[in-house]
């Protein structure tokens, strides 16, 4: 017998798939942003002159990197309470988990881009006077900035994605809402079929747009 | 009062790690051979003469790698039965999953590496009398392998990390045996340490061994 699909049921629930897409994206730019601006720090002490700071950042990217975000995920939600003596929200959780996790790889997406500049730059700055601050201010930054920018938009597409393993400690975003309604209206393949093509929409402009950054700095060069 | 650790008591429950741990082990070989059969033949797509076949071949990799892993998970062990009428159990539904997703992200390492070669190359072969096949098979692979090798490796390390969702369709893999754990004891603190150490030793040696590996392959 043809199986007959019925995908009214979507549309019925569309604001509860809308509310999922919401927590998402909320979840997914608040883990990229403070993921950015911690990775910048781990980068900063990966070169850093101190010895005891490079072994941190070292130990910290090569930690984050190697333990699968699921466990990073479950860790912070089951774990870290106990250990600070306070319970946390699954949000919370989520939000710790994928921020290290970001941190880690985007620490190494400024390091490679810094590196990747010639040493030359560091000592005609030297040269005029600069400290090491001002140099990675006024000189490096400016110009590898737009180097790294397809990493971060990739970097981006892999936060969307991580968020959906928020789901596993229940926290409300799409993968969840998905989840709920399967098993709310016993129509899996509809409810998951529908939310892989909402992920795609929300997740395809962003690769789109790192690889049409990578097509034209390519051209460029 | 400070949380008095024991480690003891979760250690005490090693059987269930180390089933878990040849679970963990066991997908992920299954998934990296299945995943290499599906990326070739995505990879030939995507390298096709013919444009409909290229255009499926794009298709398929863009699908994959813009859409979470879970999901496959979840699509293959709930949804795929509703369609075919084969019931799929924890274990094949989650390497299936695996294998498929990991073949859109090989396909991409085969389709740069053999894209990184020049296209002298390929004329040269063809100036010899050789035919399309012959030519990548003789002159192109030989050449291109050597720089599969970092992003294989990278994709590999990212799909043994994946397996860890299998424990969401109750696959008792590390993480599946270690949430057992976790309750048995009532030491999810300890256990769930334990569990990242674990994971970060398994990868953290195997990277450090592709690494050796690749500076023995580049000293010739």
């Amino acid at each position: 017998m043809q199986y007959q699909w019925d995908f009214s049921l979507i549309f019925d629930n569309l604001p509860v798939l809308w509310r999922g897409v919401v927590v998402t994206l909320h979840l997914a730019a608040m883990c990229l942003l403070a993921g950015l601006a911690l990775g910048f720090v781990i980068a900063l002490m990966r070169l850093s002159k101190f010895a005891a700071a490079r072994v941190f950042g070292r130990a910290f990217v090569e930690f984050f990197r190697n333990v699968p975000a699921l466990i990073q995920l479950i860790w912070f939600y089951y774990a870290f309470p106990i250990l600070i003596g306070a319970q946390m929200s699954p949000f919370m959780a989520a939000f710790l988990g994928i921020t290290l996790n970001t941190a880690a790889f985007s620490a190494e997406i400024y390091r490679a881009g810094i590196q990747s500049l010639e040493r030359g730059q560091w000592e005609g700055a030297m040269a005029i006077g600069m400290g090491r601050a001002q140099i990675l201010r006024r000189i490096i930054l400016p110009q590898v900035f737009q180097r790294m920018l397809p990493a971060f938009t990739n970097r981006a597409v892999e936060v969307a994605k991580v968020t959906s393993l928020a789901s596993v400690i229940s926290v409300q975003e799409l993968m969840y809402q998905g989840r709920l309604l399967s098993s709310t209206y016993y129509r899996p393949l509809e409810i998951l079929t529908a939310v892989g093509f909402i992920y795609l929409i929300v997740i395809y402009p962003l690769s789109l747009a790192s690889m049409l950054m990578e097509r034209r700095m390519a051209r460029n060069q | 009062m400070p949380y008095e650790w024991d480690f003891l008591a979760v250690l005490a429950q090693w059987p269930l790690l180390l089933s878990g741990l040849l679970g963990t082990i066991k997908i992920a070989v299954i998934a990296i051979a299945a995943g290499v059969i599906v990326g070739g033949l995505v990879a030939a797509m995507r390298l096709s003469r013919l444009w409909p076949v290229r255009l499926l071949g794009t298709i398929y990799v863009d699908f994959y790698r813009n859409t979470p892993g879970i999901l496959h998970f979840f699509w293959f062990y709930y949804a795929l039965p509703v369609l075919s009428n084969v019931s799929l159990g924890p274990l094949e539904a989650a390497a299936l999953a695996l294998a498929t997703q990991s073949g859109a992200f090989y396909a991409e390492v085969f389709r740069g590496g053999i894209g990184s070669i020049r296209k002298g190359q390929w004329e040269g072969a063809k100036a010899l009398g050789m035919i399309r096949g012959q030519a990548l098979r003789r002159v192109i692979l030989p050449q291109a392998a050597r720089r599969m090798i970092a992003p294989f490796t990278e994709r590999s390390f990212e799909i043994i990390k994946t397996t860890s969702l299998a424990s969401t369709l109750s696959y008792g893999e590390l993480l599946y045996q270690g949430m057992m754990v976790a309750s048995i004891t009532f030491r999810p603190l300890e256990t769930y340490t334990l569990l990242a150490l674990i994971y970060f030793a398994l990868l953290f040696s195997l990277s450090a061994l592709a690494k050796w590996g690749e500076s023995r392959l580049q000293a010739y």
